[in-house]
Protein backbone atom coordinates (compact mmCIF):
# COMPACT_ATOMS: atom_id res chain seq x y z
CA UNK A 1 0.00 0.00 0.00
CA UNK A 2 1.43 3.36 -0.87
CA UNK A 3 0.44 6.88 -0.06
CA UNK A 4 1.53 10.37 -0.79
CA UNK A 5 2.67 12.04 2.40
CA UNK A 6 1.57 15.58 3.16
CA UNK A 7 3.14 18.42 5.07
CA UNK A 8 1.26 17.59 8.24
CA UNK A 9 2.81 14.18 8.29
CA UNK A 10 5.88 14.25 10.46
CA UNK A 11 6.92 14.84 14.02
CA UNK A 12 4.43 12.53 15.75
CA UNK A 13 4.52 8.83 16.44
CA UNK A 14 2.34 6.54 14.34
CA UNK A 15 -0.21 5.99 17.15
CA UNK A 16 -0.57 9.71 17.85
CA UNK A 17 -0.80 10.38 14.13
CA UNK A 18 -3.55 7.76 13.88
CA UNK A 19 -5.43 9.26 16.83
CA UNK A 20 -5.29 12.69 15.19
CA UNK A 21 -6.61 11.22 11.94
CA UNK A 22 -9.52 9.53 13.73
CA UNK A 23 -10.38 12.70 15.68
CA UNK A 24 -10.24 14.64 12.40
CA UNK A 25 -12.65 12.12 10.89
CA UNK A 26 -15.11 12.49 13.78
CA UNK A 27 -14.80 16.29 13.61
CA UNK A 28 -15.53 16.37 9.89
CA UNK A 29 -18.48 14.07 10.38
CA UNK A 30 -19.87 16.26 13.17
CA UNK A 31 -19.65 19.37 11.00
CA UNK A 32 -21.65 17.85 8.18
CA UNK A 33 -23.80 15.31 9.95
CA UNK A 34 -25.08 17.00 13.09
CA UNK A 35 -27.99 19.00 11.55
CA UNK A 36 -29.61 15.86 10.14
CA UNK A 37 -29.25 14.07 13.47
CA UNK A 38 -31.59 16.74 14.88
CA UNK A 39 -34.29 15.96 12.30
CA UNK A 40 -37.40 13.97 13.17
CA UNK A 41 -37.85 12.86 9.59
CA UNK A 42 -34.46 11.12 9.63
CA UNK A 43 -35.38 9.25 12.81
CA UNK A 44 -38.80 8.25 11.47
CA UNK A 45 -37.38 7.23 8.09
CA UNK A 46 -34.82 5.09 9.86
CA UNK A 47 -37.53 3.66 12.11
CA UNK A 48 -39.91 2.71 9.34
CA UNK A 49 -37.41 1.42 6.79
CA UNK A 50 -37.08 -2.28 5.97
CA UNK A 51 -33.76 -4.05 6.66
CA UNK A 52 -33.10 -4.60 2.94
CA UNK A 53 -33.55 -0.88 2.32
CA UNK A 54 -31.20 -0.12 5.20
CA UNK A 55 -28.56 -2.39 3.68
CA UNK A 56 -28.93 -0.68 0.28
CA UNK A 57 -28.55 2.78 1.89
CA UNK A 58 -25.43 1.57 3.71
CA UNK A 59 -23.99 0.24 0.46
CA UNK A 60 -24.82 3.36 -1.54
CA UNK A 61 -23.20 5.58 1.10
CA UNK A 62 -19.86 3.88 0.55
CA UNK A 63 -19.73 5.14 -3.07
CA UNK A 64 -19.37 8.90 -2.42
CA UNK A 65 -17.24 8.19 0.65
CA UNK A 66 -14.86 6.09 -1.48
CA UNK A 67 -14.62 8.81 -4.13
CA UNK A 68 -14.01 11.45 -1.46
CA UNK A 69 -11.33 9.31 0.19
CA UNK A 70 -9.63 9.03 -3.17
CA UNK A 71 -9.44 12.81 -3.48
CA UNK A 72 -9.54 14.19 0.07
CA UNK A 73 -10.38 11.82 2.93
CA UNK A 74 -9.72 12.31 6.61
CA UNK A 75 -6.04 11.48 6.84
CA UNK A 76 -3.08 13.83 6.74
CA UNK A 77 -1.75 11.61 3.96
CA UNK A 78 -3.49 11.32 0.60
CA UNK A 79 -4.52 8.00 -0.89
CA UNK A 80 -2.85 7.44 -4.24
CA UNK A 81 -4.18 3.91 -4.74
CA UNK A 82 -7.76 2.69 -4.82
CA UNK A 83 -6.85 0.00 -2.27
CA UNK A 84 -5.88 2.64 0.31
CA UNK A 85 -9.02 4.62 -0.44
CA UNK A 86 -11.10 1.48 0.01
CA UNK A 87 -9.53 0.72 3.38
CA UNK A 88 -10.06 4.31 4.51
CA UNK A 89 -13.68 4.02 3.38
CA UNK A 90 -14.19 1.00 5.63
CA UNK A 91 -12.72 3.03 8.50
CA UNK A 92 -14.82 6.10 7.66
CA UNK A 93 -18.02 4.04 7.61
CA UNK A 94 -17.19 2.40 10.94
CA UNK A 95 -16.25 5.72 12.57
CA UNK A 96 -19.46 7.28 11.23
CA UNK A 97 -21.69 4.45 12.44
CA UNK A 98 -20.11 4.43 15.92
CA UNK A 99 -20.21 8.23 16.27
CA UNK A 100 -23.85 8.46 15.20
CA UNK A 101 -24.75 5.69 17.64
CA UNK A 102 -23.13 7.57 20.53
CA UNK A 103 -24.82 10.87 19.58
CA UNK A 104 -28.26 9.28 19.19
CA UNK A 105 -27.84 7.61 22.60
CA UNK A 106 -26.91 10.96 24.18
CA UNK A 107 -29.88 12.63 22.47
CA UNK A 108 -32.14 9.93 23.91
CA UNK A 109 -33.24 8.64 20.51
CA UNK A 110 -31.65 5.25 21.09
CA UNK A 111 -32.18 3.48 24.39
CA UNK A 112 -32.61 0.02 25.83
CA UNK A 113 -36.19 -0.16 24.55
CA UNK A 114 -35.31 0.64 20.94
CA UNK A 115 -35.82 -2.47 18.76
CA UNK A 116 -32.73 -3.59 16.85
CA UNK A 117 -34.28 -3.01 13.43
CA UNK A 118 -35.36 0.53 14.30
CA UNK A 119 -32.00 1.37 15.87
CA UNK A 120 -30.05 0.07 12.88
CA UNK A 121 -32.24 2.10 10.51
CA UNK A 122 -31.78 5.30 12.49
CA UNK A 123 -28.01 4.84 12.79
CA UNK A 124 -27.53 4.02 9.08
CA UNK A 125 -29.67 6.94 7.85
CA UNK A 126 -28.02 9.32 10.31
CA UNK A 127 -24.57 8.18 9.24
CA UNK A 128 -25.06 9.11 5.55
CA UNK A 129 -24.15 12.82 5.90
CA UNK A 130 -21.79 11.99 8.77
CA UNK A 131 -19.68 9.64 6.63
CA UNK A 132 -19.62 12.13 3.73
CA UNK A 133 -18.36 14.72 6.23
CA UNK A 134 -15.58 12.30 7.18
CA UNK A 135 -14.70 12.03 3.49
CA UNK A 136 -13.98 15.76 3.26
CA UNK A 137 -12.58 16.23 6.77
CA UNK A 138 -8.95 16.75 5.74
CA UNK A 139 -9.90 19.15 2.97
CA UNK A 140 -11.76 21.49 5.31
CA UNK A 141 -10.15 21.08 8.70
CA UNK A 142 -6.48 20.71 7.97
CA UNK A 143 -6.30 23.28 5.21
CA UNK A 144 -8.35 25.72 7.23
CA UNK A 145 -5.97 25.39 10.16
CA UNK A 146 -2.89 25.66 7.94
CA UNK A 147 -4.18 28.83 6.33
CA UNK A 148 -5.32 30.26 9.63
CA UNK A 149 -1.94 29.64 11.22
CA UNK A 150 -0.06 31.12 8.30
CA UNK A 151 -2.19 34.23 8.49
CA UNK A 152 -1.65 34.45 12.22
CA UNK A 153 2.08 34.01 11.89
CA UNK A 154 2.44 36.68 9.27
CA UNK A 155 0.51 39.62 10.68
CA UNK A 156 0.29 41.95 13.63
CA UNK A 157 3.96 42.94 14.03
CA UNK A 158 3.22 46.63 14.41
CA UNK A 159 0.42 46.40 16.96
CA UNK A 160 1.01 46.74 20.63
CA UNK A 161 0.90 43.54 22.66
CA UNK A 162 -2.22 44.53 24.60
CA UNK A 163 -4.27 45.47 21.58
CA UNK A 164 -3.09 42.32 19.78
CA UNK A 165 -4.37 40.19 22.64
CA UNK A 166 -7.69 42.02 22.62
CA UNK A 167 -7.99 41.87 18.83
CA UNK A 168 -7.14 38.17 18.84
CA UNK A 169 -9.69 37.49 21.54
CA UNK A 170 -12.42 39.49 19.81
CA UNK A 171 -11.65 37.81 16.49
CA UNK A 172 -11.91 34.36 18.06
CA UNK A 173 -15.10 35.14 19.97
CA UNK A 174 -16.64 36.75 16.89
CA UNK A 175 -15.71 33.79 14.71
CA UNK A 176 -17.11 31.42 17.33
CA UNK A 177 -20.36 33.39 17.43
CA UNK A 178 -20.71 33.46 13.64
CA UNK A 179 -19.95 29.76 13.30
CA UNK A 180 -22.34 28.85 16.15
CA UNK A 181 -25.17 30.84 14.58
CA UNK A 182 -24.39 29.51 11.11
CA UNK A 183 -24.67 25.83 12.04
CA UNK A 184 -27.49 25.98 14.58
CA UNK A 185 -29.67 28.63 12.91
CA UNK A 186 -31.54 26.06 10.88
CA UNK A 187 -32.14 23.87 13.97
CA UNK A 188 -33.23 26.54 16.48
CA UNK A 189 -36.80 27.09 15.15
CA UNK A 190 -37.63 23.38 14.87
CA UNK A 191 -39.78 21.28 17.21
CA UNK A 192 -36.92 18.82 17.60
CA UNK A 193 -35.14 21.00 20.17
CA UNK A 194 -37.95 21.08 22.81
CA UNK A 195 -38.82 17.48 21.89
CA UNK A 196 -35.29 16.22 22.58
CA UNK A 197 -34.79 18.46 25.61
CA UNK A 198 -37.99 17.32 27.30
CA UNK A 199 -36.90 13.68 27.14
CA UNK A 200 -33.38 14.15 28.57
CA UNK A 201 -32.53 13.62 32.23
CA UNK A 202 -29.87 15.79 33.94
CA UNK A 203 -27.13 13.10 33.66
CA UNK A 204 -27.81 12.86 29.94
CA UNK A 205 -27.57 16.66 29.64
CA UNK A 206 -24.20 16.57 31.41
CA UNK A 207 -23.09 13.90 28.93
CA UNK A 208 -24.22 16.11 26.06
CA UNK A 209 -22.23 19.02 27.53
CA UNK A 210 -19.18 16.77 27.79
CA UNK A 211 -19.55 15.73 24.16
CA UNK A 212 -19.94 19.37 23.10
CA UNK A 213 -16.74 20.37 24.91
CA UNK A 214 -14.87 17.38 23.46
CA UNK A 215 -16.05 18.24 19.94
CA UNK A 216 -15.10 21.88 20.49
CA UNK A 217 -11.61 20.91 21.63
CA UNK A 218 -11.13 18.15 19.06
CA UNK A 219 -12.04 20.22 16.01
CA UNK A 220 -9.75 23.14 16.86
CA UNK A 221 -6.84 21.60 18.73
CA UNK A 222 -6.60 18.06 17.40
CA UNK A 223 -8.21 17.73 13.98
CA UNK A 224 -6.70 20.89 12.51
CA UNK A 225 -3.45 21.23 14.38
CA UNK A 226 -1.00 20.85 11.55
CA UNK A 227 1.00 23.58 13.29
CA UNK A 228 -0.02 23.19 16.88
CA UNK A 229 2.79 25.29 18.30
CA UNK A 230 1.72 28.30 16.25
CA UNK A 231 -1.83 27.99 17.53
CA UNK A 232 -0.51 28.00 21.06
CA UNK A 233 1.59 31.05 20.27
CA UNK A 234 -1.41 32.95 18.90
CA UNK A 235 -2.24 36.09 20.86
CA UNK A 236 -5.41 36.54 22.88
CA UNK A 237 -6.86 36.24 26.35
CA UNK A 238 -8.32 32.74 25.88
CA UNK A 239 -5.54 31.19 23.83
CA UNK A 240 -4.80 28.29 26.14
CA UNK A 241 -6.63 25.27 24.69
CA UNK A 242 -8.77 24.54 27.74
CA UNK A 243 -9.73 28.15 28.48
CA UNK A 244 -10.43 28.80 24.80
CA UNK A 245 -12.60 25.68 24.60
CA UNK A 246 -14.63 26.64 27.70
CA UNK A 247 -14.99 30.27 26.59
CA UNK A 248 -16.06 29.19 23.10
CA UNK A 249 -18.61 26.78 24.57
CA UNK A 250 -20.10 29.54 26.72
CA UNK A 251 -20.38 31.73 23.61
CA UNK A 252 -22.09 28.84 21.81
CA UNK A 253 -24.56 28.41 24.71
CA UNK A 254 -25.27 32.16 24.63
CA UNK A 255 -25.88 31.99 20.88
CA UNK A 256 -28.18 29.00 21.38
CA UNK A 257 -30.26 30.80 23.99
CA UNK A 258 -30.48 33.93 21.84
CA UNK A 259 -31.66 32.00 18.80
CA UNK A 260 -34.25 30.08 20.82
CA UNK A 261 -35.58 33.41 22.18
CA UNK A 262 -35.59 35.02 18.72
CA UNK A 263 -37.55 32.13 17.24
CA UNK A 264 -39.82 32.01 20.32
CA UNK A 265 -38.94 28.37 20.81
CA UNK A 266 -38.29 28.61 24.57
CA UNK A 267 -40.83 26.59 26.50
CA UNK A 268 -41.59 26.15 30.18
CA UNK A 269 -39.65 27.10 33.32
CA UNK A 270 -35.89 27.68 33.45
CA UNK A 271 -34.82 24.00 33.77
CA UNK A 272 -36.65 23.28 30.50
CA UNK A 273 -35.03 26.30 28.87
CA UNK A 274 -31.61 25.21 30.11
CA UNK A 275 -32.16 21.75 28.63
CA UNK A 276 -33.07 23.27 25.28
CA UNK A 277 -30.00 25.53 25.34
CA UNK A 278 -27.74 22.53 26.07
CA UNK A 279 -29.38 20.45 23.31
CA UNK A 280 -28.91 23.24 20.75
CA UNK A 281 -25.48 23.94 22.25
CA UNK A 282 -23.97 20.82 20.62
CA UNK A 283 -24.41 22.00 17.00
CA UNK A 284 -23.62 25.56 18.11
CA UNK A 285 -20.34 24.46 19.72
CA UNK A 286 -19.37 22.47 16.62
CA UNK A 287 -20.20 25.44 14.40
CA UNK A 288 -18.28 27.77 16.69
CA UNK A 289 -15.18 25.59 16.49
CA UNK A 290 -15.44 25.45 12.71
CA UNK A 291 -15.88 29.21 12.66
CA UNK A 292 -12.57 29.73 14.43
CA UNK A 293 -10.85 27.58 11.82
CA UNK A 294 -12.53 29.20 8.85
CA UNK A 295 -12.47 32.90 9.74
CA UNK B 1 5.92 13.54 -7.11
CA UNK B 2 5.05 10.59 -4.96
CA UNK B 3 6.95 9.09 -2.10
CA UNK B 4 5.21 5.81 -1.33
CA UNK B 5 5.18 4.58 2.23
CA UNK B 6 3.53 1.66 3.94
CA UNK B 7 0.54 1.65 6.24
CA UNK B 8 1.64 1.90 9.86
CA UNK B 9 0.76 -0.67 12.49
CA UNK B 10 -1.65 1.82 14.06
CA UNK B 11 -3.47 2.19 10.75
CA UNK B 12 -3.74 -1.58 10.40
CA UNK B 13 -5.22 -1.83 13.92
CA UNK B 14 -7.79 0.86 13.06
CA UNK B 15 -8.63 -0.95 9.83
CA UNK B 16 -9.06 -4.26 11.65
CA UNK B 17 -11.38 -2.71 14.26
CA UNK B 18 -13.31 -0.88 11.53
CA UNK B 19 -13.81 -4.17 9.67
CA UNK B 20 -15.22 -5.73 12.84
CA UNK B 21 -17.67 -2.84 13.33
CA UNK B 22 -18.81 -2.78 9.70
CA UNK B 23 -19.15 -6.56 9.48
CA UNK B 24 -21.10 -6.52 12.74
CA UNK B 25 -23.55 -3.90 11.44
CA UNK B 26 -23.96 -5.65 8.08
CA UNK B 27 -24.41 -8.97 9.88
CA UNK B 28 -27.12 -7.54 12.15
CA UNK B 29 -29.00 -6.05 9.19
CA UNK B 30 -28.64 -9.27 7.19
CA UNK B 31 -29.98 -11.20 10.15
CA UNK B 32 -33.06 -8.98 10.12
CA UNK B 33 -33.55 -9.62 6.41
CA UNK B 34 -33.22 -13.39 6.74
CA UNK B 35 -35.47 -13.65 9.80
CA UNK B 36 -39.26 -13.89 9.54
CA UNK B 37 -41.00 -10.53 9.34
CA UNK B 38 -44.33 -10.71 11.16
CA UNK B 39 -46.80 -7.97 10.13
CA UNK B 40 -47.33 -5.02 12.42
CA UNK B 41 -49.56 -5.80 15.41
CA UNK B 42 -49.84 -2.91 17.87
CA UNK B 43 -51.63 -3.69 21.13
CA UNK B 44 -52.58 -1.39 24.00
CA UNK B 45 -53.06 -2.25 27.67
CA UNK B 46 -53.28 -0.50 31.02
CA UNK B 47 -49.78 -0.53 32.49
CA UNK B 48 -49.81 0.11 36.23
CA UNK B 49 -52.04 1.72 38.82
CA UNK B 50 -54.48 4.52 38.10
CA UNK B 51 -53.27 7.65 39.89
CA UNK B 52 -55.50 10.38 41.33
CA UNK B 53 -53.96 13.77 40.48
CA UNK B 54 -56.11 16.51 41.95
CA UNK B 55 -59.64 16.21 40.54
CA UNK B 56 -58.54 13.93 37.67
CA UNK B 57 -57.39 10.35 37.24
CA UNK B 58 -54.32 9.38 35.22
CA UNK B 59 -54.34 5.99 33.48
CA UNK B 60 -50.92 4.74 32.28
CA UNK B 61 -51.15 2.80 29.03
CA UNK B 62 -48.47 0.78 27.27
CA UNK B 63 -48.66 0.31 23.51
CA UNK B 64 -46.50 -2.48 22.08
CA UNK B 65 -46.02 -3.45 18.45
CA UNK B 66 -45.82 -7.24 18.67
CA UNK B 67 -45.07 -7.51 14.94
CA UNK B 68 -41.76 -6.95 13.14
CA UNK B 69 -42.81 -4.22 10.70
CA UNK B 70 -43.63 -0.61 11.50
CA UNK B 71 -47.14 0.64 12.22
CA UNK B 72 -47.87 4.31 11.47
CA UNK B 73 -50.60 6.61 12.81
CA UNK B 74 -51.49 4.14 15.55
CA UNK B 75 -54.77 5.31 17.07
CA UNK B 76 -55.13 4.30 20.71
CA UNK B 77 -58.61 4.54 22.21
CA UNK B 78 -59.61 4.46 25.88
CA UNK B 79 -63.32 4.10 26.75
CA UNK B 80 -64.58 4.55 30.31
CA UNK B 81 -68.17 3.41 30.88
CA UNK B 82 -69.88 4.33 34.17
CA UNK B 83 -73.57 3.45 34.25
CA UNK B 84 -75.06 4.49 30.91
CA UNK B 85 -72.45 7.10 30.17
CA UNK B 86 -69.34 6.35 28.10
CA UNK B 87 -66.41 8.76 27.90
CA UNK B 88 -63.98 8.18 25.04
CA UNK B 89 -60.45 9.51 24.69
CA UNK B 90 -57.93 8.81 21.96
CA UNK B 91 -54.30 9.49 21.11
CA UNK B 92 -52.23 8.86 17.97
CA UNK B 93 -48.66 7.56 17.78
CA UNK B 94 -46.91 8.65 14.55
CA UNK B 95 -44.58 5.65 14.21
CA UNK B 96 -44.26 2.44 16.17
CA UNK B 97 -41.49 0.24 14.81
CA UNK B 98 -41.63 -3.55 15.03
CA UNK B 99 -41.03 -4.60 18.62
CA UNK B 100 -41.16 -1.00 19.85
CA UNK B 101 -43.31 0.27 22.70
CA UNK B 102 -44.61 3.63 23.79
CA UNK B 103 -46.01 4.91 27.08
CA UNK B 104 -49.17 7.01 27.09
CA UNK B 105 -51.29 8.54 29.84
CA UNK B 106 -55.08 8.99 29.52
CA UNK B 107 -56.81 11.47 31.79
CA UNK B 108 -60.41 11.02 33.00
CA UNK B 109 -62.61 13.19 35.19
CA UNK B 110 -64.12 10.11 36.86
CA UNK B 111 -62.42 7.29 38.72
CA UNK B 112 -62.00 4.33 36.33
CA UNK B 113 -62.47 2.04 39.38
CA UNK B 114 -66.16 3.08 39.40
CA UNK B 115 -66.80 1.68 35.92
CA UNK B 116 -65.43 -0.37 33.04
CA UNK B 117 -62.29 0.85 31.29
CA UNK B 118 -61.43 -0.52 27.85
CA UNK B 119 -58.12 0.38 26.20
CA UNK B 120 -57.56 -0.73 22.60
CA UNK B 121 -55.89 0.12 19.33
CA UNK B 122 -58.48 1.66 17.02
CA UNK B 123 -56.44 1.34 13.85
CA UNK B 124 -53.12 2.10 12.14
CA UNK B 125 -51.62 2.51 8.71
CA UNK B 126 -48.73 0.70 7.03
CA UNK B 127 -45.93 3.07 5.98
Amino acid sequence: MSRRPSKGDGGRGPWREELVDVVRAVSGGLLFGIPLLYTTEVWSTGSSTRPDQTLVVLGLTTVPVLLLNRTSGFRSTRDIRWGDALMDTVEAMAIGLLSVTVILILLGELNGRTPLQEGLGQVVYGSVPFCIGIGVAAHFLQRARDESDEDDAGGGDTDTKGSERMNGTLADLGATLIGAVFLSLSIAPTDEVPMLASALDPPWLLGLMGLSLLACYGIVFVAGFAKEEQRHAQRGIFQRPLSETVAAYLVALGASWSMLVIFQNVEGPWPATLSQVVVLGLPAAIGGAAGRLAI
Amino acid sequence: MTDPRSRTGAEWVTFFLACLVLLGVVGLIAGQIIGDQEPAAPNASVNGEVEARGPRFHVPVLVVNDGDTTAADVQVVAELTIGDETVTADQTIDFLAGGASDDLVFVFEDDPADGDLVVRVGGFSLP
